[in-house]
C-alpha cells in the first residue's frame, strides 16, 4: 500500500497570491539537477518555513524567487507576472533576501551607507534614504554604530545590520537563509522578535526548527530538489517519522529541555572516566592549568583578564558566554596560537614561548567554520596532513586515516574533494583530521553551527564515544547538557562562573544574565513535545492511498480516499491533561492497514 | 677643477656613521608603533552614531574643499614636489605638508602610521645611495682607513635626503587628501574627474572585502598551524602553501559571486548610488590656485638655489 507523500495543498485565492511557481526546474552548470517539478503558491502574509536536508535545494529555490537564478524549466510569477525584465527589477526592490553569511551582504563602507543602498536604488534621494536607513538601524538596535565599518562588528551585529539593510527597503517579502546560525541565544531572540513584528510575507530557511516553530505557520519540505510536503508547521513538528525521513528530526533535543515533572528525560550527563589513582604528582596534575592569565589584542584591547582555570585529564567541560566574551581567544591561547601573560601549564609542564609552538601535538581543535581548516584536494590527504607533520610512517598514516574516517562515518570518502562535501560531512571530516592526531585535549568551537538535525544527532553520537579531554564552546545548550559535566560562563574576558553543567542548566537567571536566554526554546520544546505525544487509539481519519481492492467482482488498484476508524498510533494532544484527544488539523494519515485490501470500498469511480 | 675630497675615518667611526641612523630609525619605528597602538586602544569608545567627520575636526578648510578640486590640486602639487632636486626646497615642502596636517586637524597617530609604512623603504635610500653614488669632482667621500673600495659619498647622502624629504612631504599630504572626505566621496570625485566608474566601485568593494579575505586567510593559516604546519624550504611546504592559496582563491571567488548576488537582490544595476552631491564654489577654486602657487614657488626656489 503506498501513500501519496504530497497531500493536496490548499492554494490561496489568485488575488492573494504573491508568488506562484509552476513546474520549476533548475540545473547547475555541471548539469546536476538542483530543483525539479516545483509547484508552489505563496499567499500574501504567509509565514513559510522552508526545510530539508543540506543540499535539498532550499537556497536555490529562494534564489529563483528573487530572480537571482533563471529557471532551466518552468516559471516563477510574482504578483501574477513572470519574473523577467523590468518586473524583475521592480520585484527585487520589494523582496528582501537575507544571506547566510552577513559579510556577503554588507558591502557598504559604513552601516548607514549599506542600509541606505536599497532605498537609494528604490529612488530615494540621499537625505531621505539616510533617514530611512537610520530608522532601520534603530529597529535592529545598531543606530549607535551607524558610521562604523562592517568589518569592525561582531557576527551577531553584522547579522542584524544585514537585516537592517533589508528592513530599510520596507520589503513586501522577506526571505531569510539560516538567520540564526552562529548567533548566541540572546541575539537569536532579538532576531526572532524583529521578525515577529514584520507584517509582510516571510520565507525562512533554517535547521533550527524550534525557531521556525515560533515564527512560521506553514512548512514546505524539500527533498532532493522536490517539494515533498507542504503543510502547517504544527503538522511538521508533530510527525517524527516524517521529520526523520527528511533529516529534520530534532526531537532528540526535546528530552534535555524536559521539565522534571515529565519524567526521566532530563539530560543525564555522559559519565567520564575517573582519573586513575597514582602516587605521581605530575600524573595527578591537571591537564591544563592557567593562573592569572591575560591576553591583549595588538591594538591594546583586553580580551582575557585574570583567567584561572584547571582542566583535569578526561574532563568534559563547556565554555559559554555571549559573543565577544573571550571564548575563542581563550581557545587560541590554549592552542598556542597566541601568547598571553600569566602562568600556563600543560600536562604539568610550564608552557614557554618555545613549548607553545609544539602544543599542536597535544591539542586539537575543530573550528567553528570547518572550511577554515580544510584545504587539501582530497579527504585522505586532508586527514593525513597533520599525521605527516607528526612524523608518522606511510603505513601508520594510512591506518590512522582509515580509523579516523571510520570513526566519523566517512569511510569510502577518501578520494572525495572536501570542498564538494555537504556541511555535515565537512564538519565530520574536520573532526577526523583532529581525531587522527589523537590529541589529549579536544576543543570544539560551535560544533553544531550550520548542521541539519540529522547531522547534529550523528555528531552527538560520535562525540559521546570520545575518550579525550573535551572542551566544548557552544551556544547550543542541548549539546552542552549532553556532552559536559562542568560549565564555565565567560563574561568580558573573565570566567564569571564555574559550576556543574546540571546546575548551570537549571539556573535561568544565570543563563539570561550572560546572553544565553533559552526560555523561549524551552517553552517551544514543551509545546512541540505535546504535539509529538502519541499512543495507540481509535479515531476516524482520512486516507489517500493506492492498493488492490475489490468492488464486488472487480479487482483493481487506483489512488482513492475514504474515511474510516481503527486503532493506530498517532501524535495528538490531551487538552488540559484530560483523556480526550485533540488532533492537529491533519487531513491525511500515513500508516499501515493490515488486511485493508479486503475491506469494502465505497468510493466513486469515473 | 676640484678633486674628490677623501676623509679617512677609523672603522668604528665609519660603522657608527652607517649604523647609528639605522638604529635611530628602528627605534623611532618601534616607538611610533607603540604610540599608534596606544592611541588606537584609547579611541575604542568613539561615538559611531555620528559621521566621523562631523565633529569639530571635520569643519576645516580641507573638509569643506570640493573633492574634485582637492584631488586635482593636491595631485598636481605632489608632482611639483616630486620634481624638486635639492634638500632645502624639499624640506620646505615637508613644512608645507605639516602645515596642511595642522590645518586639516589630522590624526597624528594615523600620520605616524603612514610614515612608519615607508620608513624601511626610505632607510634603504639613506644607506644605499651614499655607498653607491659615483664620486664626482668636488664630492666629499668618507672612507675607512686602509679600505679604499668602499666610500660614503656625502653628495649621495644629500641626494638621498632630498628623496626622503620629498617622499615624506607627499606621504604626509596623503592624509589631508584621503581622510578629509569619506572614501566613497573621494572615489565619486575621481569618477567625476573622468576615472572609470567601474574602477571606483572595485576600489570601494576591495577596501571592504580585503578585511574579510584577510580574516579568512588568518583563520585558514591558524587551521594549518594547529595541525603542525610550519614554513620550511621544502616541497611539502610548497604544496601546502599552493593548496592554501588555491582554497583561498576558491573561497574568495565564491564570495564575490555571493556579494554580487546580494547587490543585485537589493536593486543594483551596474552603478552605485552617488554618495554625495558635489558643488564647486569660488572659494574652492581660489584655494586650488593658492596651493598650486605654493608648489610653483617651491619649484622656482629649487631651480634658483641650484
Amino acid at each position: 500500500m503506498t501513500h501519496d507523500p504530497i497531500p493536496p495543498v490548499l492554494r490561496p485565492a489568485p488575488e492573494q497570491t504573491i508568488f506562484s511557481v509552476r513546474g520549476l526546474a533548475y540545473r547547475y552548470a555541471d548539469d546536476m539537477p538542483a530543483l525539479a517539478g516545483i509547484d508552489l503558491d505563496v499567499a500574501q502574509g504567509d509565514r513559510i518555513a522552508l526545510v530539508g536536508h543540506n543540499g535539498s535545494g532550499k537556497t536555490t529555490l529562494v534564489k529563483q524567487l528573487c530572480g537571482l537564478l533563471a529557471p532551466s524549466a518552468g516559471e516563477v510569477f510574482y504578483r501574477g507576472r513572470r519574473l523577467h525584465g523590468t518586473h524583475l527589477d521592480q520585484a527585487r526592490l520589494e523582496i528582501g533576501l537575507l544571506f547566510q553569511d552577513p559579510d556577503d551582504q554588507l558591502f557598504g563602507h559604513t552601516l548607514i551607507d549599506d542600509a541606505a543602498f536599497g532605498p537609494r536604488n528604490q529612488g530615494l534621494a540621499l537625505a531621505p534614504a539616510e533617514e530611512v536607513a537610520r530608522l532601520a538601524l534603530e529597529q535592529v538596535g545598531l543606530v549607535e554604530m551607524a558610521y562604523k565599518a562592517p568589518h569592525n562588528l561582531s557576527f551577531g551585529q553584522k547579522k542584524r545590520a544585514a537585516l537592517a539593510g533589508l528592513l530599510a527597503m520596507r520589503p513586501e517579502v522577506l526571505i531569510l537563509d539560516e538567520p540564526t546560525t552562529n548567533l548566541d541565544p540572546r541575539q537569536a531572540e532579538i532576531f526572532l522578535n524583529l521578525l515577529r513584528e514584520f507584517a509582510g510575507t516571510l520565507i525562512c530557511i533554517s535547521h533550527d526548527l524550534i525557531f521556525l516553530y515560533e515564527l512560521c505557520a506553514r512548512a514546505v519540505v524539500l527533498d532532493r530538489g522536490r517539494i515533498h510536503h507542504d503543510y502547517t508547521m504544527r503538522e511538521l513538528v508533530s510527525q517524527r517519522a516524517s521529520l526523520r525521513e527528511h533529516g529534520l528530526d530534532f526531537s532528540f533535543r526535546l528530552t534535555a529541555d524536559a521539565p522534571p515533572h515529565l519524567g526521566p528525560a532530563a539530560a543525564e550527563p555522559i559519565p567520564r572516566p575517573a582519573p586513575e589513582p597514582s602516587g605521581n604528582a605530575a600524573a595527578n596534575a591537571p591537564l591544563v592549568s592557567l593562573q592569572s592569565f591575560n591576553y591583549r589584542y595588538p591594538d591594546g584591547t583586553r580580551a582575557l583578564a585574570g583567567v584561572d582555570l584547571d582542566i583535569g585529564c578526561g574532563e568534559r567541560l563547556a565554555i559559554v558566554g555571549e559573543n565577544g566574551a573571550g571564548k575563542t581567544t581563550l581557545l587560541t591561547c590554549l592552542l598556542g596560537l597566541h601568547q598571553g601573560q600569566g602562568t600556563f601549564h600543560f600536562g604539568g609542564e610550564l608552557v614557554t614561548a618555545r613549548h607553545r609552538k609544539s602544543l599542536w601535538r597535544r591539542v586539537g581543535m575543530v573550528f567553528q567554520d570547518c572550511a577554515d581548516q580544510l584545504f587539501c584536494p582530497s579527504v585522505e590527504e586532508e586527514v593525513a596532513f597533520g599525521l605527516k607533520r607528526l612524523g608518522c610512517s606511510v603505513a601508520e598514516t594510512r591506518e590512522r586515516v582509515a580509523a579516523a574516517l571510520a570513526r566519523v562515518r566517512l569511510s569510502g570518502f577518501e578520494a572525495r574533494v572536501p570542498l564538494h562535501l555537504s556541511g555535515g560531512e565537512r564538519k565530520r571530516l574536520a573532526l577526523a583530521c583532529v581525531l587522527g592526531m589523537s590529541p589529549e585535549l579536544l576543543i570544539l568551537d560551535e560544533p553544531t553551527a550550520g548542521l541539519d538535525p540529522a547531522g547534529e544527532e550523528l555528531l552527538l553520537e560520535i562525540l559521546a564515544d570520545l575518550e579525550a579531554t573535551l572542551l566544548l564552546v557552544s551556544h547550543d545548550m542541548f549539546f552542552v547538557g549532553e556532552l559536559t559535566r562542568r560549565t564555565l560562563v565567560m563574561h568580558q574576558g573573565r570566567i564569571a562562573f564555574d559550576l556543574p553543567t546540571r546546575e548551570f542548566m537549571q539556573d535561568e537567571a544565570l543563563g539570561s544574565l550572560n546572553g544565553l536566554a533559552f526560555v523561549y526554546r524551552r517553552n517551544c520544546g514543551n509545546a512541540i513535545r505535546e504535539l509529538q505525544h502519541e499512543h495507540e487509539h481509535s479515531h476516524p481519519h482520512q486516507h489517500l492511498h493506492t492498493h488492490p481492492h475489490r468492488h464486488a467482482e472487480t479487482l483493481h488498484a487506483h489512488p482513492h480516499e475514504h474515511t474510516h476508524e481503527h486503532p493506530h498510533r498517532f501524535a495528538h494532544r490531551h487538552p488540559d491533561g484530560s483523556e480526550a484527544h485533540d488532533h492537529p488539523p491533519r487531513r491525511y494519515h500515513e500508516h499501515g492497514h493490515p488486511g485493508h485490501d479486503g475491506d469494502p470500498h465505497d468510493h466513486e469511480h469515473e | 677643477m676640484p678633486e674628490v675630497i677623501l676623509v679617512v675615518l677609523p672603522a668604528w667611526q665609519f660603522a657608527a656613521l652607517l649604523l647609528a641612523p639605522l638604529a635611530i630609525l628602528v627605534a623611532a619605528a618601534a616607538g611610533l608603533r607603540r604610540l599608534v597602538r596606544r592611541r588606537g586602544a584609547q579611541h575604542e569608545d568613539k561615538d559611531w552614531s555620528v559621521p566621523p567627520l562631523a565633529d569639530a575636526a571635520g569643519t576645516t578648510l580641507f573638509h569643506r574643499w570640493d573633492i574634485r578640486c582637492k584631488l586635482l590640486t593636491l595631485i598636481a602639487y605632489s608632482f611639483l614636489v616630486a620634481s624638486l632636486s635639492r634638500v632645502a626646497p624639499a624640506l620646505a615642502a615637508v613644512a608645507v605638508s605639516i602645515l596642511a596636517l595642522v590645518l586639516a586637524r589630522s590624526s597624528w597617530a594615523r600620520v605616524l602610521m603612514r610614515l612608519l609604512a615607508i620608513t624601511g623603504f626610505l632607510a634603504m635610500f639613506l644607506v644605499v645611495m651614499p655607498l653607491t653614488a659615483p664620486a664626482h669632482p668636488g664630492d666629499t667621500v668618507l672612507v675607512i682607513d686602509g679600505v679604499d673600495w668602499i666610500g660614503f659619498n656625502l653628495r649621495g647622502l644629500t641626494k638621498a635626503l632630498a628623496i626622503v624629504a620629498k617622499a615624506t612631504a607627499i606621504a604626509l599630504l596623503m592624509e589631508p587628501l584621503l581622510t578629509t572626505a569619506p572614501l566613497p566621496v573621494t572615489l565619486h570625485g575621481l569618477t567625476k574627474l573622468g576615472a572609470p566608474d567601474m574602477a571606483g566601485q572595485m576600489v570601494l568593494l576591495s577596501h571592504r572585502y580585503l578585511h574579510v579575505f584577510r580574516h579568512e586567510a588568518e583563520r585558514m593559516a591558524a587551521g594549518m598551524r594547529v595541525r603542525g604546519f610550519r614554513k620550511r624550504t621544502d616541497l611539502e611546504t610548497l604544496r601546502a602553501v599552493a593548496n592554501f592559496l588555491g582554497m583561498l582563491f576558491v573561497r574568495s571567488f565564491e564570495r564575490t559571486e555571493r556579494v554580487f548576488d546580494a547587490m543585485r537582490a537589493r536593486g543594483y544595476r551596474g552603478r552605485f548610488p552617488a554618495p554625495a552631491e558635489l558643488r564647486m564654489r569660488k572659494t574652492d577654486l581660489a584655494l586650488a590656485f593658492a596651493w598650486l602657487a605654493i608648489g610653483a614657488a617651491l619649484v622656482v626656489y629649487d631651480r634658483l638655489s641650484g
